[in-house]
């Protein structure tokens, strides 16, 4: 009996909080804020990088508005609106949808990490005009003649095309001569995928390379033997790893490791932001990771410098991922946004970013290249960025203008 | 057999769950709460797909993901490769559906309880790895700005709610339906007992097949409509453990096996999490996902069979306080006992035995057992235990194929056939242990049996009044199986196999366990049913109750026929005597001779 009432009470709780939550949200509608959205996973597996965009994002907001706000709108502070994309598709676009009934006066916003869940809220913000900006690579977001989506990474495609040739320069510079063969070692989910798919289809016999081994499999990876097997055999002049998970990354590395192909007598060169993670450095060890290359879309640059002190200060993280720099630099280009326009209006707001052209100021900082769309909402000149592991810090090292160290290519 | 009133009483029902649901739908003007308003509809349909198959017939499906996901592909890879509105693929998923079922039914049901449950687990997993090599990691519906209508694509969300209702009330209806014919009655029967309802003249492979195809179709018609909603289609979004899981938590929570469990699952655990993601994703990610659990567990220690059986129970117990019409007194079928004695055997040789055989690994069941049953005889088979009495009626009803042999049966072969295709030929049974279908009332018990002649379920019924009639057992037609005594569960095993009207019918230790006085009642209607037309073949143990009752025997020792004549003949044969009587038995022969 006692039980039942203690169910019973426990349950009244959970309705009760639930109806009342809503309700004790404070109304802001007497000082005109700029809202800004953040869609990131803050829970399941990707929360770690949903947690990293939202430092960024928490950093420039409060930078901007400690430099007095938005100064077209007589100093009116941003404030940020975050929504968990969970781990789904269908939580992503519910959040989505739910962000834009709930705050009408949203003027853009950021997300959602994964493609698949930026390809799903982007269908709802399109819809609601919403300017929106993402890091997410894949060439369908921009590919569906969206007018409100503007994609600040470089797409898989470029990314796919400019890396095996930005590799086979770095070579060249370090030891004289281009790397003949390569291998391919991937998982089969999509961002590897569109990686590898133009390399195959002729991408890399135009660079005069010849895969010698090309290895695909579903995560996750349970043993890495076969596949390093393979690797060792064929000994590839440089292995592609197009990973998208941490532990199959670390199953590679250590079976690399254990083969005795490790410390570039097999270069490696993998592609994403996982690469340069900090707990990578954590499960792996820094030995292990001694020279790995990774082509990115943003990472720590030179001239961010103020930046990632700042950033390396206020949240405790070692250096600056490309999470957070592209989460932080998206707050401040809708800060300008906002400054053109004039107006925090959604229609105005996607107009100024489509005219937007900055080569200077935090949000240019924030990432290579200059900060200008083209009419599908990729950003024009963009150099791939190429990061690389010296003692035990991941640094930029390609493009050199904003390098911050040099590269070396690791050899026997 | 629910009467018509409470069939038209839910279709009411169901009437006003869907205006309520238009009411709210054209209330809420968020288009927030629009989107979670679709997805709880398209969610209860899945719940409900699943529930066709799983709720009714007991075989717990893991695996529903695998049709909402081809749903959800046909809708997504027809309008990207063959531009094919949502309107024509959506309908195009019922067919997808039927054809992925059987192709899944076929062999998954070969296999039961926890097996077919894990196997079914498999099939999503597989084709999400099929779908990522094929290289459709991720596919978005392309939007259509000049043709929104003719693609499904409504900047007004309640249309897409509206169209998640009509699919919700159809599989409503449908399961309504099912519900209350035969088909649903079939796949009850299958649930609590599978065997006797095949030696019923169930064909449960037929049912269990058509259920799973009307399941699939119904649940990837919703995934196809939940990729026009969401678009964008991931193998893991469509083909994922969550998906599959949904349906079971929903139907679980709301009560399994019933028309209502799986919405109000979905009606309350839909917004629930969403509310939780909502309110607490952004504070606290991850807790929702611990308040969503405990809220689970809170149910199901209150409502261990789900929110609608335990409201059901509540409303039925009030209702049980009101006073009953009293039941007649029990009548029984002695006066039957007092009628003329057995007519002898006609002439015609109904069931023909020759050389049957069987093996189970090293032993050998049954070995070269010739065995003749004329037409219109009471024919019983004894023997001690193990000697392969029971393994002899499971041969000739088709429980087990024999090894060698083979049966004729009113001049058709009997050896290979399935059993409900030996019940509808003319043979009924009942079991050493009777096999009742303990939650349903005794009527339903017995119309299960008069599905193989009945036109319709109406006749299914009448047949079955009568057949209780012919037992005595009419009074006790709307009681629980479950609740029965030895002797009334007897009785109804022996209705159901008399319903359809069988040529034979064989009793398995019919008289077992039966007190005395009761058993003088069974043998009368034994009696009653021979002298009925029906030819009677029995296995007992009951020596004396036998000598009464048949007239003619066959003992089986260790497999073999050892003796088969008059019940005179047999008690004096000294090889039966001494294989299976005993001395001590023959000494009363021969006192009761002198």
């Amino acid at each position: 009996m006692k039980m039942r009432f203690t169910i019973r009470m426990l349950g009244a709780a959970i309705v009760l909080a639930l109806v009342t939550a809503p309700a004790s949200t404070p109304a802001r509608a007497q000082t005109k804020d700029v809202k800004i959205a953040l869609i990131a996973p803050l829970s399941g597996p990707w929360a770690r990088q949903g947690q990293l965009m939202r430092m960024g994002a928490d950093m420039a907001i409060d930078e901007i508005n400690q430099s007095g706000g938005i100064k077209a709108l007589g100093g009116a502070k941003m404030v940020l609106v975050v929504a968990d994309a969970g781990d789904s598709t269908e939580k992503a676009k519910n959040a989505a949808q739910r962000l834009l009934a709930q705050n009408p006066e949203l003027v853009g916003g950021t997300g959602a990490w994964l493609s698949s869940f930026t390809l799903a809220v982007t269908e709802v913000t399109e819809r609601a005009e919403l300017p929106w900006l993402t890091l997410s690579y894949s060439d369908l977001i921009t590919n569906r003649g969206f007018k409100y989506i503007f994609q600040t990474s470089p797409t898989a495609d470029r990314q796919a095309a400019e890396t095996v040739p930005a590799v086979l320069d770095l070579a060249q510079a370090a030891t004289g001569k281009r790397p003949k063969t390569v291998g391919i070692l991937m998982d089969n989910t999509a961002s590897p995928v569109s990686f590898a798919k133009p390399l195959r289809e002729g991408g890399l016999e135009k660079l005069g390379l010849k895969l010698v081994v090309d290895q695909i499999f579903t995560p996750p990876l349970s043993d890495a033997t076969p596949l390093i097997d393979k690797v060792r055999s064929a000994r590839p002049g440089f292995l592609l790893l197009p990973i998208s998970s941490m532990p199959d990354n670390k199953l590679v590395l250590e079976k690399l490791d254990e083969f005795g192909l490790s410390k570039g007598r097999i270069p490696v060169v993998g592609n994403g932001a996982p690469f340069g993670s900090p707990e990578l450095k954590k499960v792996v060890g820094p030995e292990l990771l001694e020279g790995l290359l990774f082509s990115v879309a943003d990472w720590g640059l030179k001239g961010q410098e103020d930046i990632i002190a700042r950033f390396e200060k206020r949240t405790g993280e070692p250096w600056i991922t490309q999470d957070s720099i592209t989460a932080y630099g998206d707050m401040w280009i809708f800060k300008e946004a906002v400054e053109s326009a004039g107006a925090a209006e959604r229609v105005k707001v996607a107009e100024a970013i489509r005219k937007m052209d900055l080569k200077d100021g935090p949000a240019a900082a924030s990432f290579p290249g200059p900060i200008r769309f083209d009419e599908k909402g990729r950003r024009v000149d963009v150099p791939l960025i190429f990061a690389q592991w010296q003692k035990g810090v991941p640094l930029t090292v390609y493009p050199t203008d904003r390098a911050l160290a040099k590269p070396y290519w690791v050899t026997e | 057999m629910k009467d018509p009133p409470a069939s038209k009483r839910q279709v009411w029902a169901i009437a006003g769950f869907a205006l309520a649901t238009l009411a709210v739908a054209a209330a809420v003007g968020n288009s927030y709460y629009q989107l979670v308003l679709t997805q709880v509809l398209l969610w209860a349909v899945l719940s409900l797909a699943w529930n066709i198959l799983s709720g009714y017939s007991g075989y717990f499906s893991f695996g529903h993901a695998v049709f909402w996901g081809l749903g959800a592909y046909t809708v997504a890879l027809g309008m990207i490769y063959l531009d094919l509105t949502p309107w024509i693929s959506i309908p195009l998923c019922a067919i997808v559906g039927v054809i992925a079922a059987a192709l899944i039914g076929y062999p998954t049901f070969r296999l039961r309880g926890h097996y077919f449950a894990l196997a079914m687990l498999a099939y999503p997993l597989a084709i999400l790895y099929v779908f990522q090599w094929l290289g459709y990691q991720e596919v978005t519906l392309p939007m259509k700005r000049d043709a929104a209508l003719l693609y499904m694509q409504f900047t007004e969300p309640r249309v897409y709610a509206g169209l998640a209702l009509i699919l919700l009330v159809a599989t409503m209806l449908i399961s309504l339906r099912v519900e209350n014919s035969r088909f649903g009655m079939s796949l009850l029967a299958i649930k609590q007992n599978e065997p006797a309802a095949e030696a019923a003249g169930i064909d449960t492979w037929r049912w269990k097949m058509q259920a799973i195809m009307l399941s699939g179709a119904l649940a990837a018609m919703a995934g196809g409509l939940y990729s026009v909603v969401l678009l964008v289609v991931t193998p893991e979004t469509v083909f994922g453990m969550l998906v599959s899981a949904q349906p079971l938590i929903l139907a679980l929570f709301g009560g399994v096996g019933s028309l209502w469990g799986p919405v109000i699952g979905a009606i309350v655990l839909v917004p629930l999490a969403e509310v939780l993601n909502a309110e607490l994703g952004d504070v606290l990610p991850g807790i929702q996902g611990v308040v969503y659990g405990v809220a689970i567990i809170a149910i199901i220690l209150y409502a261990p069979e789900g929110v609608y059986w335990r409201l059901k129970d509540r409303l039925g117990r009030r209702r049980a306080a009101m006073p009953r019409p009293a039941l007649h007194k029990q009548q029984t079928a002695v006066s039957v006992v007092t009628l003329a004695p057995a007519r002898p055997a006609a002439e015609g040789e109904l069931l023909v035995l020759r050389g049957i055989g069987i093996s189970f690994g090293g032993l050998r069941a049954l070995d070269g057992v010739d065995l003749t049953v004329r037409e219109g005889a009471l024919h019983g088979i004894i023997g001690p235990n193990g000697a392969g009495k029971t393994t002899l009626f499971n041969v000739i009803n088709g429980f087990l194929p024999p090894d060698r042999g083979n049966i004729a049966f009113a001049g058709t072969t009997l050896t290979g056939l399935r059993p409900n295709r030996v019940c509808r030929l003319g043979i009924g049974r009942t079991f050493q242990v009777v096999r009742a279908f303990r939650r349903m009332t005794v009527l339903e018990n017995v119309i299960v049996g008069a599905f193989v002649r009945a036109r319709n379920d109406l006749a299914a019924e009448g047949m079955a009044i009568a057949a209780l009639e012919r037992v005595g057992l009419a009074e006790r037609a709307s009681d629980l199986a479950g609740g029965l005594p030895t002797k009334h569960l007897r009785l109804m095993e022996l209705a159901r196999a008399l319903v359809p009207r069988p040529k034979l019918l064989l009793l398995d230790e019919t008289l077992a366990g039966l007190a005395h006085e009761d058993l003088a009642d069974i043998l009368g209607v034994i009696r009653q049913v021979q002298r009925d037309g029906v030819t009677v073949l029995i296995i007992e143990h009951t020596m004396q109750a036998m000598v009464q009752l048949v007239d003619r025997f066959s003992v089986l020792d260790h497999g073999r026929l050892i003796a088969d004549g008059t019940p005179d003949e047999i008690v004096r044969d000294p090889r039966v005597i001494e294989a299976y009587l005993g001395k001590k038995w023959m000494d009363r022969v021969a006192v009761a001779g002198t």
